[in-house]
């Protein structure tokens, strides 16, 4: 068997059928009176007309010969949108746009740049695309633990880095401790998950591959290149993110800045 | 008499109250001078723009002669050294505590950490001990040994007794004033405590509202003016 044994016409009609699915759990929520039923509906409904959007932007760029320079601005939009998400979970922190940004995209780029010189990515928007989601979507969600992590961090340990700048330390030593905590708190999701990977659940590129027809083996050896991939990525963002996070969490004359302490 | 710290006009708000008014004083070379006033007075405020731990909004201050300002600001918290009302342990032992300052430069000496655990008023047999397991009073003194460990011009004391068993109040000062001594320490030291203020002080700084209302010589100040 190679990939999905039916095409687009059948598939809209077996995913119309497999909907009943959703008539059924919004029923058993409406029962249960769990309020959800309504938000039940409409995310399903956002999020299955944006992936019908980019599928159809996929399917135009998939087939256009000058595809690498659209990409571009696939690319760029996948930061700029990962950024301004992970700032939103640091809105204490003046500017964490200006954080999130460059962290996700250094994190994110480093990590393409070395699949695509292994060729562990072919250069062909099929494997660019949803590499680079990947990458660009798990440094995100990195980034905004770590941002969050950090802030709390911050403001809960203010008078011992207080402490430790008026003994002489300077900044980056008053906040090692506070950052390293941040670090490793917002990788542990992804390192649980690794260590249960193959056990409890055959994770998503995997599960993609299986299903397209690649062999087990090769589906895992993917699936290694994908983990090796969010882990670098995450923890290259969040070195940079927590390296950044310094000016504005400190001044220059080493002094906590007034946010920390509202 | 070599004046130490000058600070004239000094002005700080705190989110839009104004903290210190407009400060003025010296503090001259190896004395004691108790800042005594109520709470919300500015004392903890004034220390704290010493140490530059956080800036003054206008006003200046010299030390030994020269604009805070013009110092480094990591450099200057080595000589004019804080010891909070709440001492913040590190996690580690009582000497990883001691040693935090000096450990920045990379320049530990373990007899030089021990006799400041000792000058402290602690037993060394505290070395090893969790520093944050310990009482509050202990924590004090692991604050006020870090401190000296730095080997401070100036240490600015806030409130060195709160939180320590009133039998042993006395016997901390002791400590303080004996280090002081031994090591020509000029102090500051907050308080809000008269008696307090004249056992310990060479002079007496009045602050209330802001402002220095008096500077008194210990036998001649009453108290009467200062809450």
């Amino acid at each position: 068997m190679n990939g999905i044994p039916y095409g687009i016409y059948e598939g809209f009609l077996i995913l119309l059928s497999v909907l009943s699915l959703l008539v059924l759990v919004v029923i058993l929520t409406a029962i249960k009176k769990l309020g959800i039923s309504k938000e039940m509906i409409v995310a399903i409904a956002k999020g299955g007309a944006q992936l019908f959007i980019i599928a159809a932007i996929l399917n135009l760029l998939f087939v256009y010969p000058a595809w690498y320079i659209p990409i571009w601005a696939f690319l760029g939009m996948m930061v700029i949108i990962g950024g301004y998400t992970s700032a939103k979970r640091a809105t204490e922190m003046p500017d964490a746009f200006k954080i999130t940004t460059p962290s996700i995209l250094t994190g994110g780029a480093l990590v393409l740049t070395v699949l695509a010189v292994t060729r562990a990515m072919p250069l062909h928007p099929q494997f660019i695309i949803p590499l680079a989601g990947m990458t660009f979507g798990n440094s995100m969600r990195i980034c905004s633990i770590c941002m969050e992590r950090l802030i709390s961090e911050v403001k809960q340990n203010k008078a011992e880095i207080e402490t430790a700048l008026s003994l002489g330390a300077d900044s980056k030593k008053a906040v090692k401790n506070h950052a390293d905590t941040s670090i490793r708190a917002s990788l542990i999701p992804t390192l649980d998950n690794l260590k249960t990977l193959g056990i409890i659940f055959i994770p998503g590129a995997m599960s993609g591959l299986l299903m397209g027809g690649t062999t087990p083996i090769l589906a895992a050896q993917y699936q290694i290149i994908v983990y090796l991939m969010i882990v670098g990525g995450g923890t290259i963002s969040t070195l940079m993110a927590t390296q950044l996070a310094k000016r504005k969490i400190f001044n220059d004359k080493e002094q906590l800045r007034e946010w920390v302490y509202s | 008499m070599n004046t130490v710290l000058e600070i004239n006009d000094l002005k700080k708000s705190l989110e839009e109250t104004s903290v210190l008014k407009s400060i003025d004083l010296d503090v001259r070379l190896g004395e004691v001078m108790g800042l005594l006033g109520p709470s919300g007075s500015g004392k903890s405020t004034l220390l704290r723009c010493l140490n530059r731990i956080i800036e003054m909004d206008s006003g200046a201050i010299f030390y030994k002669g020269k604009d805070l300002k013009k110092y480094p600001p990591s450099e200057l918290r080595k000589e004019v050294v804080l010891v909070p009302q709440e001492s913040v342990m590190f996690s580690g032992s009582v000497f990883d505590n001691v040693a935090y300052g000096p450990s920045i430069d990379g320049d530990v000496d373990r007899e030089h950490i021990l006799n400041c655990i000792r000058d402290a008023g602690l037993s060394t047999d505290f070395e090893e001990r969790q520093a944050e397991k310990l009482s509050g009073g202990e924590k004090r003194r692991v604050a006020l040994a870090r401190a000296l460990a730095l080997e401070p011009e100036v240490l600015l004391l806030d409130e060195p007794t709160s939180g320590v068993d009133p039998k042993k109040e006395e016997e901390v000062e002791r400590s303080i004033l004996n280090f002081s001594d031994k090591r020509d320490l000029t102090v500051i030291w907050v308080t809000h405590d008269l008696d307090q203020a004249k056992r310990v002080s060479t002079r007496i700084a009045n602050l209330r509202d802001g402002r220095i209302r008096g500077i008194y010589g210990c036998d001649d100040f009453d108290g009467g003016e200062a809450f």
